[in-house]
């Protein structure tokens, strides 16, 4: 009882702090109100996101329209409310697998060391020397376009990065005092691991996840702009814009590019609003 | 009293203050005193009384948020007496007193040599921004200097980097650095605090040494009442930014006159105590420099402290240059 | 120095190795035969061709490894197979594209090194200032923008509006000279560069910020050097090996932002090669292409590296 109050009063304290810093509460601001958009989408536009009308194709924003509709007659609104849901979806996913997957290859590797560290640090460094989008492009060759997969393809590109972080925080605590306790009161390494090492690496993790959600929504949005994302009947916010390549549309019809580019900054913006507040607050050293 | 040609340096009524993004910190309040040549100025005071900032303000190094925001500060130099605290912060005249006129020391001597340049390309650069000399006839400057001032093998450690020096080598070379273009006065702060204690006696040393060579005026700042004991000819006491007693050594160390002057010398330990007998700590901690009680701002921790102490106590001159400001300080204090 | 040189190259040597072999097997892995993409394509399309005793006649049936040391001594020979799409040599498709990719990637770093770090030091020592204000939203766009977007809006303004750039290509048929090739890779540079720009920009004046609080730019000071030298000389040499660090971390980043620029401004390089590569599954060349990105990310690290320790004596005695 009284540990839990005293995690509730430090998590409190936190969120003052964090309260206090203009641009992470602009930031919050941004993603929550974004987010709640999405999850209300039915109650804002009447359309369905992927309901053809060929009787109104291309047309400028009107009032039945409030952003036009693209090349099939699509309404974009609509099409930018769904595609939230599933570009914040895929971000967010790919961000937790990446930091799921690095925080217990770190852990291990971080706390055992030898040659399993070894081996995935080189193996973490060689990852990280193929340019991100190259390696989600190989896997993309090799498993397919589609939704899990590119969730999946996100998570296992992006685990160098939580795993070096989580690794160095175990290899400076592993030597600590309060470990080494724990060692003569007997408790198995196990539990050291999990239970009194791993919850300090989360502050810094947490972070992690927060600033790569941002950066996955922008590969995502790259990727699906290359045709090579989620597959293009799903609408994403990079596969509206994937239907606007054209040099003619760009000049032509900029409803149809300008609104899911402009819906991308704003919510990668608050994202990374936030992730910076949320870092200088959880984690003032780094 | 003075002849004016014996003055080297003249502080009178010096403020400065910081300027946070809320609060004003008046960090020098009022600070006023004179240096003849060739004497060694001790100011000391606990940390954060404004020791250090007054040293800054002398040659406007301060950090961007600090500014003199009134009384003076001149400067004796040969060709006459210049007004420094007029001067702009970074211009000519003032950078050809740095340097040049005036040296300074810092701390922490790891942290004030720049760790990507040579010892020596560090010192003979001081030379070369004053003096049209040739860089080779720098370098041997600074080859003497290091030399002089004890480095073995100066001539081939002169193409080191400060991380290959030990501590107490940087700070001579710090001290080389500051004394290569002569200086008339040379203004250390804190110069030993980081320093072990075997290394601060040889470099407390070789700076009596140099001031005998070359006759410089040292204002020495510190927190350590034995380095003013051995070190200085006379004594500035500081207290949240204001000098609370003034006087030659002997007179500051001899007959204290102000409370906590008495209580900074009775918290150091002194060998011979008697057994039993405790060290004296002063009660309370400094205040907030930016919310400072009305009056002296030692009341609040001072044993003899009167309904008078609620208005700031005038200077009062007890004779021979010895100054205290306290209201009390002709009363017999006796403890 | 040299020997610090020498090994620092040496240790890329065996990551340079383990890439190889991880292409190798990602090559072996391609369903159908992975082996078709080394025939040449006439003798493919001869009529009397016969796999297996050409494969027998070449030793493509001996063991993995042998396979590999052979694959691999081809390689150095520049003997890289052909696309299993149109036939094409790979080494030919290389020598066309490559040189593409490297004149915009070395433009956008340039650009992008020498905007970010200047903005930044102006930021720094002008901290609070207007400049200071904008360079920080300048920042804060260039790492929320997707690069596709700003390049969309960069060719609405600067070509269809205004029309003073090109909308893309590399250069046009019968141009030639300098003043073109400039204006051609202006845009696409700056944008590619645009997210690197902004992230050197907030280092550079976090680092700097850092750095003229120190002991050492007072030291500086404290000798009566004129302010720029200070800053130049004494802070900015200091801040500029934490900025390297930086530019190293994210290299990978631009040369995997060329895919998507080369796809925006129809720029003939390989990251459209490797585009069509995907589309089109031909997995020789993606796995080629692969390889000689991380070869030139691992070359470039190596450089930053050098440079690093030409900056550091501390890098250089340890």
């Amino acid at each position: 009882m009284v540990t839990k109050a005293v995690k509730s009063s430090l998590a409190l304290r936190n969120w003052e702090k964090l309260r206090r810093n203009k641009l992470a509460m602009i930031g919050f601001c941004i993603v929550a109100f974004m987010i709640l958009c999405a999850v209300c989408a039915p109650l804002l536009t009447p359309y369905s996101p992927t309901d053809i009308d060929l009787g109104s194709r291309i047309k400028p924003p009107s009032l039945s329209h409030p952003l036009g509709t693209d090349k099939l007659g699509r309404d974009v609104l609509s099409r930018l409310l769904y595609g939230a849901r599933v570009s914040i979806l895929i971000g967010l996913s790919g961000a937790l697998g990446g930091a799921v997957i690095g925080t217990i290859i770190g852990c291990i590797s971080g706390y055992f060391g030898g040659w399993f560290d070894k081996v995935m640090l080189r193996v973490s460094e060689i990852f990280m020397t193929f340019p991100q989008i190259i390696l989600v492009l190989i896997l993309v060759v090799y498993f397919g376009q589609g939704l899990m997969n590119l969730i999946f393809i996100f998570s296992i590109s992006g685990w160098p990065g939580t795993y070096r972080l989580v690794r160095g925080k175990f290899f400076s605590l592993r030597e600590e005092n309060y470990v080494e306790a724990c060692r003569a009161y007997g408790i198995g390494e196990l539990s050291i691991m999990f239970r009194h090492i791993l919850p300090n690496t989360f502050s810094p993790v947490i972070v992690t996840v927060t600033l790569s959600t941002a950066g996955y929504i922008l590969a995502e949005s790259g990727l699906s702009f290359l045709g090579l994302g989620v597959p293009s009947g799903i609408p994403t916010w990079g596969n509206i814009i994937n239907s606007a390549k054209a040099i003619d549309v760009i000049s032509n019809n900029p409803w149809l590019w300008l609104p899911p580019g402009l819906a991308i900054s704003l919510f990668v913006l608050g994202v990374n609003f936030f992730g910076d507040g949320l870092r200088d607050v959880l984690d003032p050293n780094q | 009293m003075n002849s004016e040609s014996d003055l080297i340096l003249k502080v009178d009524n010096l403020q400065t203050q910081f300027h946070l993004s809320r609060r004003v910190v008046k960090a020098v309040n009022g600070v006023s005193f004179q240096m003849k040549r060739g004497r060694t100025l001790g100011v000391v005071g606990e940390s954060g009384c404004g020791k250090s900032v007054t040293a800054h303000s002398i040659v406007q190094l301060l950090p961007k948020m600090g500014r003199i925001v009134d009384g003076s500060i001149t400067y004796y130099s040969s060709n006459g007496a210049v007004e420094l605290s007029k001067l702009k912060r970074n211009g000519s005249e003032m950078r050809a007193i740095r340097g040049k006129e005036i040296g300074m020391i810092f701390q922490d001597p790891m942290a004030s040599l720049n760790p990507v340049f040579t010892i020596g390309h560090q010192i003979a650069e001081n030379i070369t921004q004053h003096e049209k000399i040739s860089r080779a006839a720098a370098m041997e400057r600074a080859v003497e200097m290091l030399t002089m001032l004890g480095i073995p093998q100066a001539s081939t450690r002169i193409k080191d980097y400060p991380h290959q020096f030990s501590g107490g080598m940087k700070q001579r070379a710090m001290i080389a650095l500051a004394m290569v273009c002569n200086p008339k006065l040379l203004i250390a702060d804190e110069p030993t605090t980081a320093l072990d204690v075997t290394i601060q006696a040889q470099i407390l040393e070789l700076m009596k040494e140099m001031q005998h060579k070359y006759g410089t005026s040292i204002i020495l700042i510190t927190h350590n009442m034995g380095i003013v004991a051995d070190m200085a000819d006379d004594i500035a006491v500081m207290y949240m930014g204001r000098i609370v007693e003034f006087g030659t050594v002997r007179q500051v160390l001899g007959s204290p006159r102000h409370p906590y002057t008495r209580a900074l010398l009775q918290s150091v330990p002194v060998l011979g105590i008697a057994k039993g007998e405790r060290l004296k700590t002063i009660r309370g901690s400094t205040p907030d420099p930016s919310d400072m009680p009305e009056g002296c701002e030692f009341a609040p921790r001072c044993d003899f402290a009167t309904k008078q102490c609620k208005t700031v106590p005038a200077d009062t001159d007890l004779g021979g240059g010895h100054r205290v400001r306290c209201w009390n300080c002709m009363g017999g204090l006796t403890t | 120095m040299l020997k610090y040189f020498t090994f620092r190259f040496l240790s890329i040597i065996p990551m340079l190795f383990v890439v190889t072999i991880i292409i190798f097997i990602g090559l072996q892995l391609t369903p159908g035969d992975p082996l078709t993409y080394l025939i040449p394509p006439e003798l493919l399309a001869s009529a009397n061709f016969d796999l297996a005793s050409y494969k027998k006649a070449m030793g493509l049936d001996a063991p993995l490894y042998v396979q590999f040391f052979r694959w691999f001594s081809g390689m150095l020979q520049g003997k890289l197979g052909y696309s299993l799409v149109d036939g094409t040599s790979i080494a030919t498709m290389l020598g066309h594209r490559l040189p593409a990719t490297l004149e915009l990637a070395a433009a956008a770093l340039i650009i992008s090194s020498v905007l970010g770090i200047v903005l930044g030091l102006i930021s720094s020592v002008r901290q609070n200032s207007a400049a200071d204000y904008g360079n920080t939203v300048i920042g804060i766009i260039g790492i929320s923008i997707p690069e596709f977007f700003l390049g969309i809006i960069a060719i609405q303004i600067f070509s269809i509006k205004l029309g003073w750039l090109p909308v893309g290509g590399r250069l046009d048929y019968g141009e030639s000279g300098f003043l073109s090739l400039l204006k051609h890779v202006a845009m696409p540079a700056l944008v590619l560069g645009f997210s690197l720009t902004a992230a050197l920009m907030r280092y550079t004046r976090g680092t700097m910020l850092d750095v003229l609080g120190k002991d050492y730019v007072k030291t500086a000071r404290s000798k009566g050097l004129p302010e720029w030298k200070v800053i130049v000389k004494h802070a900015f040499r200091n801040a500029l090996m934490p900025v390297i660090l930086l530019l190293c971390f994210r290299l990978p980043m631009l040369i995997g932002g060329t895919v998507i620029i080369e796809s925006v401004f129809g720029w003939p390089g390989m990251g459209g090669m490797l585009l069509n590569a995907v589309s089109a599954k031909d997995y020789p060349v993606v796995m080629i292409a692969t390889m000689l990105t991380a070869f030139m990310v691992l070359l470039a690290s190596f450089l930053v590296d050098l440079l690093t320790a030409l900056l550091d004596p501390r890098v250089r005695f340890d």
